[in-house]
């Protein structure tokens, strides 16, 4: 288990790190998410021991080892941009890990051979050992990182962006492949990204992060259903955030009611944010939302309609079910909001 | 030389084909007028005079230019000019090293004035750090005060040659391999330590593989510089034949009693040596490079 207290990082005059708390189960595979800047790297590095914090604690399984660096914490870390020994074969920088540990600890050479042909093999890289790092596309080399850091036998595996500099068909395999190892090594895994599906597909549990702090730990389901603020809500997922009016159980844009509330809400601003696939075609609908479409495609069984609510220059993106022709663009559709999530107008829930 | 290679080829095609079909060799234009003007340039600055300088020494005879290239003298000339400008760009190539290390690793107060002052021996005239060393390591001097209890003697010996090379060589390492260094990726580092490797394992398997070819240049450049110099030498050397003579100083003295042939038959003698030295350490570089970028 790895325990983060009250962790704060300042970068001169930039706060990165906030107060930051934060526990990690064994056997997890976690995800901390958020936009550039917010953090989520810095995080990671201190768990790794690459960074150092300015005040808080990093315990593993209850021992502190907030001052130990990256030699002494028996992680593995992966790079976004892989970081691979460029002057060494790909078996070489597999068995680094192996031959750098001192006289006594130092398996034989024909066993480090051994040890990094066989982590080849997990990898899909059986026969290409003998080949020099600029010979392999990227995403065989960020699967040589892989094994290169799952080498040294890490309880804790740590990815920096793993998948970012890949071409999406790629980074769809890689994120699969990664997926399958990490429950068949019994691996404790914290990736970071700023791609919320890559977050949402893989993890067991994501953290949001924004401006040093968390906002969110929770399941990909719970994070992406139940938003604890209006960041979580539009990072999360697409989602469409207006600015509202609430009076008498209603919420107005532009003074026509959109959305009728549940429960008591009180009056005045918000913002009301729903997914594009919350909304139901509703042409007559008391509280329909009336649509000008300027722009269709297709998005899998879907179309996406982007269009503007009268009276506002706002985008707002819909689906609508691919099942008859796309929306013509001019046209006018009437939309009812099926579910929707109220915030304050600073973004925080109400 | 691929393009020059497959020439032929294209030339050929050119017989088959109309001119307008004619594929391009190469999308970078101007081949032939750039490599015209380099052969030409070459040519005209490098290899006019040294054939020169071949000729001069041919018209000796085989006999006599083995009488004066080979002398004992000589040969005691070369073994110094050699032997002081390997040691001060050895001495270099790890204090250069360490140089550039701080300079690209650390900031401090005054970086800026200091780097500048690493250009210094190369803005001196000659004679001026000769003079000056001269004056810090005699016996009597700053630092030879000292030296001389200890029984180093410095000055008017192959040590104190090797000094002066040391100060002005020392540019060329730092030059070389400090923007290497610079470029040299953080996260291959941070790779290495994370994998469990010591700082100094870092260094040894990691770095230093990386900066090879570039400590290679700089200390190709450093002990060429440190063959052919004569300024900064000829003070602090003492210029005792056998002893403390250097090959450049041989030269002049030859040119100072108006025999030509003898200087350009010493002359030549060095410049095949150094040729041939400065060639096997581009093939040293050239293996060390095809690990680095190769294919």
């Amino acid at each position: 288990m790895i325990a983060l207290h009250n962790i704060s990082k300042r970068f001169g005059t930039f706060a990165a790190l906030n107060g930051v708390d934060l526990t990690v189960r064994d056997g997890e595979f976690l995800a901390l998410l958020g936009p550039s800047g917010s953090g989520k790297t810095t995080l990671l590095r201190i768990m790794a021991g690459l960074a150092f914090p300015d005040q808080g604690q990093v315990r593993f399984h209850g021992e502190d080892v907030t001052a130990l660096g990256v030699a002494d914490r028996k992680v593995g870390f992966v790079f976004q941009h892989y970081a691979l020994f460029k002057h060494m074969t790909v078996l070489d920088n597999v068995g680094f890990g192996l031959s750098v540990r001192p006289r006594k600890e130092r398996p034989p050479k024909a066993k480090i051979r051994s040890r990094a042909r066989e982590l080849l093999e997990l990898v899909q890289l059986g026969g290409l050992g003998d080949r020099y790092p600029a010979q392999l596309s990227g995403g065989q080399r960020q699967r040589v990182a892989l094994a290169r850091a799952l080498a040294v036998e890490p309880q804790l595996l740590l990815l920096d962006e793993p998948f970012g500099a890949l071409d999406a068909k790629v980074r769809k395999e890689l994120r699969r492949w990664l997926r399958q190892l990490h429950e068949q090594m019994g691996l404790t895994s914290i990736f970071v990204t700023h791609d919320q599906e890559e977050a949402l597909e893989l993890a067991d549990r994501v953290v949001v992060m924004e401006q040093g702090t968390i906002e969110q730990v929770g399941s990909p389901e719970e994070v992406y259903m139940t938003p604890s603020s209006g960041f979580v809500s539009r990072f999360v997922g697409d989602s469409n955030s207006l600015p509202v009016d609430l009076f008498e159980g209603s919420a107005y844009f532009h003074e026509r009611p959109i959305y009728r509330l549940s429960g008591e809400t009180g009056n005045g601003g918000a913002r009301l944010d729903f997914r594009p696939h919350d909304v139901v075609l509703d042409a007559g609908g008391a509280d329909a939302l009336p649509l000008l479409v300027t722009g269709v495609y297709r998005r899998g069984g879907s179309w996406r309609v982007e269009g503007t609510v009268d009276g506002s220059s706002r985008i707002v993106e819909v689906d609508v079910v691919a099942d008859a022709a796309p929306p013509a663009i001019g046209s006018r559709l009437g939309l009812s909001i099926k579910r929707a999530r109220l915030f304050a107008a600073n973004g925080a829930p109400q | 030389m691929e393009i020059a290679l497959k020439e032929p080829f294209a030339a050929r095609r050119t017989h088959a084909q109309p001119m307008a079909t004619r594929t391009r060799k190469s999308i970078i234009p101007g081949f032939g007028l750039t490599m015209g003007f380099t052969l030409a340039w070459l040519s005209l600055i490098v290899l006019l005079p040294l054939s020169a300088l071949f000729l001069r020494a041919a018209g000796l005879g085989w006999s006599d230019f083995k009488a004066v290239g080979f002398s004992d003298r000589a040969m005691a000339a070369y073994i110094v000019s050699f032997g002081t400008a390997f040691a001060a760009a050895i001495v270099n190539g790890v204090f250069g090293l360490l140089t550039a290390w701080v300079f690209v690793r650390y900031d401090f107060p005054g970086k800026r004035l200091l780097n500048a002052m690493v250009d210094l021996p190369f803005a001196l005239p000659t004679a001026v750090a000769g003079i000056a060393l001269t004056t810090l390591y005699a016996t009597n001097g700053w630092i030879g005060q000292f030296l001389d209890p200890l029984g180093i003697q410095v000055a008017y010996t192959p040590l104190g040659i090797t000094v002066a090379l040391i100060f002005v060589g020392l540019p060329f390492i730092v030059r070389s391999v400090e923007p290497v260094l610079a470029d040299l990726s953080v996260e291959v580092e941070e790779a290495a330590l994370s994998l469990g490797a010591r700082p100094w394992q870092v260094f040894r398997y990691v770095i230093l593989p990386a900066i090879t070819p570039a400590l290679l240049t700089g200390f190709a450049l450093a002990l060429a510089r440190g063959i052919g110099e004569y300024g900064s030498v000829i003070f602090i050397a003492g210029n005792m034949p056998y002893k403390s003579e250097i090959a450049p100083l041989l030269i002049v003295t030859q040119l100072e009693q108006f025999d030509y042939g003898a200087a350009t038959a010493i002359a030549t003698v060095m410049l095949l040596a150094s040729f041939g030295v400065l060639l096997l350490i581009n093939v040293a570089q050239a293996w060390s490079r095809r690990k680095v970028v190769n294919s």
